[in-house]
């Protein structure tokens, strides 16, 4: 994978946004390299077709981050995606969010839907998501999900789209984000304040207009979402007017969005990536701290660990609710979405070791008791990121301590699967266990 | 189905064994026949979880722990993982001190070399019956404190206590020498014929002495005019 | 620079070979000639003047892999973290008795296991690079036991007994670690005796080639949680005690103090209140979340579909685009909004405390009556509010403590951690008057109400109306008295404890209770 040629143009499209649009610092790193993670994982999110939450105090760049992101990779002018956000307060409407029925066609007794721009553009911001009262919050899972938008009969599917939602914290007139909705958010970020010097810097080079802004392009596309063709025509003349755009941001800014083409073409190149076997095996291992429950044979919210459990060094002690299958999903999405942004041959550990906070955070729902311990503990990162990544490392350690017996005990559980007569290996971690449940050896350890 | 450890198949780890392996490996081995060695003896003499104390009870419990360790190969330092075992170890279910140190006495005379030192400062209980019938080409040197009945019938070896003992230390002692570093409980020297006991701290008592020497902190206290020979 | 190019083409291998350490790419130190590497806040240091020795024996990129093994084993397997660190040294000073040695047993123990867990899982030249190393005192009966378990020639040999004794400890067995340094420390006791006396005679240190190991290595965070993990794992006070006295300068000068971190040098550490403080937060309570409250007012929630005989007034016109049709039409329901309100304030807490003959000295052993105060305070000083001490024995003759009412934890500690061991009378005209400091402060009283003045706190507290939780140890004829005497009482409530481990888990019980419940009249 050292062809590079997309990876220049993202790594180009990261140094424009960094150094002209979403000023910030850097605050993670990897292979030698420093990020801001709110742009990193932005454009991780453009790239993968993912739904990021990004949090942070009001003010601090968390809608405005999406939207440059989504503006140029997806070749939109801003003004299409201002027009397209959905913003969140309490009387929201399915009219306003998905479709209406055409007036006129009603007038005379027909069906036929308008769809909103939210539900058409394949760049989709929700601003404030959790103001959004939680029977809205339900009418929107299906699209948050899959892009499938329904309004009275008819339905539209997105075969492309990124989905960016901000949040502030909590305060008065806020409500909390549904579960199933907040499952099926791929990543939890932080726009985080760049600090008094460069945020110095936002105030004093403010800029007189908007340099992904181009008012012609704008409504062309406009007429073109407005009009009555039926979405796939729409979307294929949209594509027209935005590598008119392309083209434009290009010449002006020296900048290369995406074509639809190309954003299909890196999908498939990040696809073929593989786990290493580390990041597999550490995968793995996390999966089965998240999900395994001695006593109750999986971990449940509404069942509660006791203390005196065998397992009580592991995570599986200190959560409340079950990993759900979204996050294996999520986790490989973008892990492997940022080796391919590094140019690496595969996904390793240190992609794993660093995404997995982020793909976490907002997913775990921790017990009183452990938060109540950490919640005093210095940290550079908010509470619900910090607690994964230090759970992380926790994790970490595990698994370098008994790396080889761990893939030791995974290759001896492929010779058991494949029917060879073997006994499994045995070990304290969770995943031995796992892995005797899945080649049907019994459990002997008592409750 | 598929298998889902597929990614595995080629992933059995590259097992690299360094000699410290082999040497643990082999120390586990010969404490589990040790302690094998113990468990048959207390299962023939303590059936209850009793053992009393008495002459006879000592010696068959002596031959017994003798054919249970007929073969086995260990050293100096597999006697003292044995007795740290005892005291910390979930392998051991029953800690009697009584045939645990006639035991320890049998691996320690028994053993090829001929000094022996067992650092027992570390253990929560002191054993009892150390240093029984230790023969003359022996040295047992103790660190730490010990139990009652110490060096007794002690046979010609040199037993040193880098601690205090209890009571009965020496009782019945023929020939050899035991020195304690510090106090010593009641009835000491009880039942001994000869040799010497060396006592660095203080004797709370002395038992009915018949022959021999005792020192106490660098004075000869037995035989002296004040205390004369036992004879029955 | 030479080094620095191959550091360049080395770290990602080296990285990727231990599995992606966290650490930042290494730098070249000019200078520190017998040392070969120095770890300070996890920034590896690789010496030159070490590397240009050295390279006339050996391959210059296999000196820097050796090294580079060396220091990110250190990092990533043992001593992994400071909790593991000062344990390691905990065990070590029971064997030895002194700092200096057992610091020194430390940072052996610490080589040997990194080294032999280098050797065994890892493809490393670690053993090349011992072998042309310098081997005097320690670093000689170290190396020939590396002989011996690794199976390396380094060109040394002897020190037999010793030897057979070390190559029997289980080094790469981590829950063994504490029975292994123990064994570790006792064998090399003589050696560390005699190189401790050449030191002071030359007065010149025999520095460690492979790197010291000091607090230079952890962050105050990292420094912060060891000792909260330590402080719960020790058996005994005296021991945590110990330690913490030892590494004091060490902590004071990294600018750590009990106070809390990033303080600069501030107060000297007191070793009890430390102990107490990192156990207490084992044992604490959530920040009470955000109340949900309801608005009071109605707002449009949802459509349903409007049928015939419901009312007009709420029909939402938009959606139903102007028709009124039986499947068209949609009303409005109505909700009234929940939001997240507002705190309501958190009383403040007055701690009456018995530190009389009777009570343990929670200077010499665990004392749960205090780390229960301490518990208690925490859960109040967390949520803003303010924490006052009475800690009493024969107070009428001056022994007590009265704190008034305030933020500052350690004062408060101090005066909870105050042991006076004589009589036990309290004078009700004390708590009377740190009652009036505050607005209707809770109360919690720990004592084993062998108080020889009781009638008088029974009658003081019969007519309060603070909250009050008595919490004491074991029953006899003054707490039957005492149970009597306030049993009509709604705000107080007596616990009877019989094991006194439960009494941080009984005052938070209680403190959860009063906070999510805040009294009236506030």
């Amino acid at each position: 994978m050292k062809n590079g040629y997309f990876q220049t143009r993202i790594r180009g499209i990261y140094k424009y946004i960094s150094e002209n649009l979403y000023l910030n610092r850097p605050d993670i790193s990897i292979k030698d390299e420093s990020f801001n993670s709110t742009l990193l994982f932005g454009l991780l999110t453009g790239l993968n077709r993912g739904k990021e939450l990004i949090i942070g105090e009001p003010g601090l760049g968390k809608t405005t981050s999406a939207e440059y992101v989504g503006s140029i990779l997806y070749r939109y002018p801003l003004g299409v995606i201002w027009g397209s956000e959905v913003s969140g307060h309490p009387e929201q409407t399915e009219e306003k969010i998905i479709g209406r029925p055409h007036l006129g066609e009603l007038n005379k007794g027909k069906e036929k839907v308008v769809w909103s721009n939210f539900a058409q553009i394949p760049v989709k911001i929700v601003d404030e998501i959790n103001r959004l009262p939680e029977t809205k919050q339900s009418m929107i899972l299906n699209g948050v999900d899959r892009g499938n938008w329904e309004y009275l009969n008819e339905i539209l599917i997105n075969d492309e789209y990124s989905l960016f939602a901000t949040a502030n914290y909590q305060d008065r007139g806020t409500n909390t984000i549904i579960a199933p909705l907040i499952d099926r958010f791929d990543i939890l970020i932080e726009s985080r304040h760049p600090g008094s010097n460069i945020a110095y810097t936002i105030g004093k080079e403010a800029l007189s207009h908007n340099p992904l802004r181009h008012p012609q392009y704008e409504k062309e596309l406009q007429q073109i979402l407005r009009g009555e063709n039926p979405y796939e025509e729409k979307m294929a003349l949209a594509e027209g007017v935005c590598d008119l755009f392309g083209e434009y941001i290009k010449e002006t800014l020296g900048i290369e969005g995406l074509t639809k083409e190309e954003r299909r073409t890196i999908n498939e190149e990040r696809m073929a990536l593989d786990y290493d076997v580390d990041a597999n095996a550490f995968v793995r291992m996390a999966l089965a701290e998240l999900s395994f429950c001695h006593k109750f044979g999986q971990k449940r919210s509404v069942e509660v660990c006791e203390d005196g459990c065998h397992y009580t060094g592991y995570l599986c002690h200190h959560i409340k609710n079950c990993a759900s299958n979204r996050l294996p999903m999520s986790i490989r999405n973008y892990a492997q979405t940022l080796a391919w942004f590094l140019e690496d041959d595969g996904v390793d550990l240190e992609h794993i070791r660093l995404v997995i906070p982020y793909v976490l955070a907002h997913r775990i729902q921790w017990k009183d008791s452990y938060l109540s311990k950490k919640e005093g503990e210095g940290r550079n990162d908010p509470f619900q990121i910090y607690l994964v990544k230090e759970a992380t490392e926790e994790i970490f350690q595990r698994y370098s301590e008994q790396r080889e017996y761990l893939l030791e005990a995974f290759s001896v559980g492929y010779r058991a699967f494949a029917g060879e007569a073997i006994t499994p290996l045995e070990g304290d971690h969770p995943i031995y266990e796992e892995i005797k449940k899945d080649i049907g050896a019994k459990d002997e350890k008592s409750l | 189905m598929k298998n889902p450890f597929e990614a595995f198949h080629q992933a059995g780890a590259r097992k690299r064994e360094i000699p410290l392996d082999k040497i643990l490996k082999s120390k586990e081995e010969t404490l589990s026949k040790i302690l094998a060695g113990y468990e048959d003896l207390l299962k023939n003499e303590a059936k209850d979880l009793v053992w009393l104390m008495q002459y006879s009870t000592v010696i068959k419990a002596y031959s017994i722990a003798e054919k249970g360790m007929e073969g086995l190969e260990y050293t100096a330092e597999d006697i003292e993982e044995f007795c740290f075992a005892l005291d910390h170890s979930d392998q051991i279910p029953y800690l009697i001190t009584g045939p645990a140190g006639v035991y320890i006495s049998v691996l320690c005379n028994h053993a090829k070399e001929e000094e022996i030192c067992l650092h027992l400062q570390d253990l929560n209980v002191k054993i009892n019956l150390l240093g029984y019938r230790l023969p003359a080409n022996k040295k047992l040197i103790v660190e730490g404190n010990v139990g009652d009945f110490t060096g007794i019938g002690l046979d010609g070896g040199e037993l040193i206590i880098e601690g205090s003992g209890k009571n009965y230390t020496g009782a019945g002692m023929k020939r050899g020498k035991i020195v304690i570093r510090h106090n010593l409980g009641f009835n000491t020297g009880h039942g001994m014929t000869g040799g010497e006991l060396i006592v660095g701290g203080r004797i709370k008592g002395l038992g009915k002495i018949v022959g021999g020497k005792v020192y106490e902190r660098d004075q000869l206290i037995f035989p002296t005019d004040g205390i004369k020979p036992f004879y029955t | 620079m030479e080094i620095e190019d191959i550091i360049q083409k080395l770290w990602s291998g080296v990285r990727k070979k231990h599995l992606y350490p966290q650490l930042p790419l290494p730098t070249v130190i000019e200078g520190g000639e017998d040392v070969a590497l120095e770890i300070k806040s996890k920034q590896l240091a690789i010496s030159s003047a070490f590397y240009e020795k050295l390279k006339g024996k050996m391959d210059g990129e296999e000196i820097v892999e050796a090294v580079l093994d060396h220091g990110i084993t250190h990092y990533m397997y043992c001593p992994w973290d400071f909790h593991t660190h000062i344990t390691l040294y905990n065990e070590a000073k029971k064997v030895v008795r002194q700092k200096d040695q057992a610091q020194r047993a430390t940072s052996y123990f610490m080589d040997v296991v990194t080294d032999t867990y280098c050797v065994k899982e890892k493809d490393t030249k670690i053993a090349t690079l011992y072998k042309n190393l310098p081997k005097t005192g320690v670093h000689e009966v170290l190396a020939a036991l590396y002989e011996k378990i690794w199976g390396e020639d380094l060109g040394t040999g002897g020190h037999e007994e010793l030897v057979n004794r070390l190559s029997r400890i289980p080094y790469l067995e981590r829950k063994r670690w504490r029975e292994s340094i123990r064994k570790f420390t006792e064998v090399i006791q003589g050696i560390l005796e005699k190189e401790v006396a050449n030191e002071q005679q030359s007065s010149q240190r025999e520095p460690n080639p492979m790197g010291e190991h000091s607090l230079e290595n952890y962050s105050l965070e990292e420094i912060d949680r060891g000792l909260r993990e330590f402080a719960s794992a020790v058996e005994e006070l005296q021991e945590f005690k110990e330690t913490v006295e030892d590494l004091k300068e060490e902590l004071e000068g990294k600018g750590y103090s009990a106070g809390g971190m990033g303080r600069g040098k501030g107060n000297a550490i007191d070793a009890n209140l430390l102990y107490y403080m990192k156990l207490a937060e084992s044992y604490t309570l959530p920040i009470r979340k955000l109340p949900i409250e309801k608005r009071g007012y109605l707002h449009p929630h949802a459509h349903k579909p409007w049928e015939i005989g419901k009312p007009f007034a709420d029909i939402d016109l938009w959606t139903s685009f102007g028709k009124i049709i039986p499947g068209i039409t949609q009303i409005w329901t109505k909700r009234e909004g929940e939001t997240h309100g507002e705190f309501e304030g958190t009383p403040d807490c007055l701690i009456i405390i018995d530190s009389s003959g009777s009570m343990i000295n929670p200077r010499e052993k665990l004392s749960y009556a205090v780390l229960g105060a301490i518990c208690a305070c925490n859960a109040y000083l967390k949520h803003e509010s303010r924490a006052a001490v009475y800690n009493f024995s024969d107070a009428l003759r001056g022994n007590k403590v009265v704190l008034e009412f305030n933020h500052d934890k350690e004062r408060i500690y101090q005066a909870i951690c105050r042991y006076f061991g004589g009589g036990t009378a309290l004078d009700p005209d004390d708590i009377t008057y740190l009652l009036s400091c505050a607005k209707k402060p809770d109360i919690f009283i720990i004592t084993d109400m062998q108080i020889t003045n009781l009638e008088k706190l029974i009658d003081f507290f019969k007519k309060i109306e603070n909250r009050v939780t008595a919490v004491h140890l074991g029953t006899n004829v003054h707490t039957a008295r005492f149970k009597e005497g306030t049993e009509k009482r709604k705000n107080i409530s007596l616990f009877n404890v019989k094991n006194k481990e439960d009494i941080p888990k009984i005052v938070l019980g209680k403190v959860k209770e009063y906070l999510t419940s805040p009294s009236e009249g506030r």
